[in-house]
């Protein structure tokens, strides 16, 4: 296929001129074969990996009964409200004015600390996303919840309060 | 003495027929290869280190797009009566023809008003179309119709729901989007996620090290 049939004789040449030497006109397809494999290989690789993965999330039936919410532990509760402009606000116990400004980076340092210092049992993670916050955020801190094995957590609202001093902090800080 | 002469045989094999091959080969896994299905709405959705598959049956799927907007799809062997269904529930009558169109639309992503002149769009003009999306305010929450109708019209079947969001959608809007399923007694979701390596050195790496067949 890839070589063409030369014609070999034919008209003669006069005595003085050299006879050329006819090239071949094979081209060594082994680089293309090559790449023809790598790019098979390629494409079928990628294809089985593209498909999406899902982190399940259960929710908790809402309930009016205060006898049925779950009962948490201030010393072992922390909680991260989750701002504007990927920032987390994050205080010990139930007090919001101790309250402190972290990132998403270094949130995971916070939560090993507190976890290392706290009863398996009496660790509780709340988790207070407020309006600004995005849904990246979200699965981000919820994610960070897995990494950390951190098996008691809790999705809620911030209060009036606490979303008035995130607001204050934020208007401090600059934050848009 | 004479002896026989041994051609030589050329080491050199044609690989003119194996590049043929490769690349048949290729042209066939790139034409065979499901392509994505377009998807009129473009969502980024975070990374998770979830090594769950996101399921393909019996979903039911809320994609929540960068700019708040709530669309729904739902696998199609979920369709089934969903349409009765709302209707039953808004008192809206649908025509057999938007039936059979909602039966082949991949999404719906226009409010209960405009959904007849939306099962009729083509896949290039919705292309185009700039959508409204679902509304999913409190006065009038769709997002919770549809639900509830999908959620009729299917039940006994174990359905997974599916929730989409993109990186720079509003929590409250993804909240919404929870509320109106735990209406429907539903709390169990599979967020849909960019599959993301275990950082190591934290407590799930050790875990996972520890005992490998578990984190399935």
């Amino acid at each position: 296929m890839a070589e063409m049939e030369v014609k070999q004789g034919g008209h003669k040449k006069g005595p003085g001129v050299k006879k050329s030497k006819k090239q071949s006109t094979r081209v060594d397809l082994t680089p293309m074969v090559d790449l023809g494999f790598l790019l098979i290989t390629f494409f079928i690789f990628t294809t089985t990996m593209a498909q999406p993965t899902s982190m399940n999330l259960n929710m908790p039936k809402d309930t009016d009964k205060p006898d049925e919410n779950t009962k948490v532990k201030e010393s072992g509760s922390l909680t991260l409200m989750l701002g504007k402009g990927n920032v987390i606000y994050y205080y010990y116990g139930s007090d919001p004015a101790t309250m402190q400004t972290t990132g998403y980076k270094d949130v995971r340092n916070i939560i090993l600390e507190k976890k290392k210092k706290t009863p398996a049992e009496d660790f509780f993670v709340i988790i207070k996303p407020d309006k600004d916050a995005t849904y990246k955020n979200a699965v981000n801190i919820l994610d960070e919840m897995n990494i950390n094995d951190v098996s008691r957590y809790a999705m809620v609202d911030p209060t009036a309060d606490e979303y008035n001093k995130i607001q204050l902090t934020e208007q401090a800080a600059g934050v848009k | 003495m004479a002896r026989a002469k041994i051609k030589r045989g050329s080491t050199n094999v044609d690989m003119t027929a194996m590049c043929d091959v490769a690349f048949l080969l290729l042209t066939f896994f790139i034409l065979a290869a499901k392509f994505k299905p377009s998807e009129a709405i473009e969502v980024v959705t975070p990374a998770s280190v979830s090594n769950k598959h996101a399921p393909q049956k019996d979903y039911f799927n809320v994609t929540i797009s960068k700019d708040n907007k709530v669309f729904i799809d739902m696998d199609d062997a979920m369709k089934g009566d969903v349409l009765d269904e709302l209707g039953k529930e808004r008192n809206i009558q649908f025509s057999d023809a938007d039936k059979k169109a909602f039966q082949l639309a991949t999404f719906v992503g226009v409010p209960l008003n405009q959904l007849s002149s939306f099962l009729k769009l083509t896949p290039e003009q919705l292309g185009k179309m700039t959508l409204p999306g679902i509304p999913y305010d409190s006065t009038n929450n769709q997002v919770l119709a549809w639900i509830t109708a999908a959620v009729q019209a299917n039940q006994g079947k174990v359905a997974n729901f599916l929730i989409k969001g993109d990186n720079a959608s509003k929590y409250t809007t993804f909240k919404s989007v929870i509320d109106a399923f735990k209406k429907n007694e539903i709390f169990k979701y599979n967020l849909v996620t960019n599959a993301e390596d275990v950082p190591q050195g934290s407590e799930l790496y050790k875990k996972n090290m520890m005992s490998p067949a578990k984190s399935e």
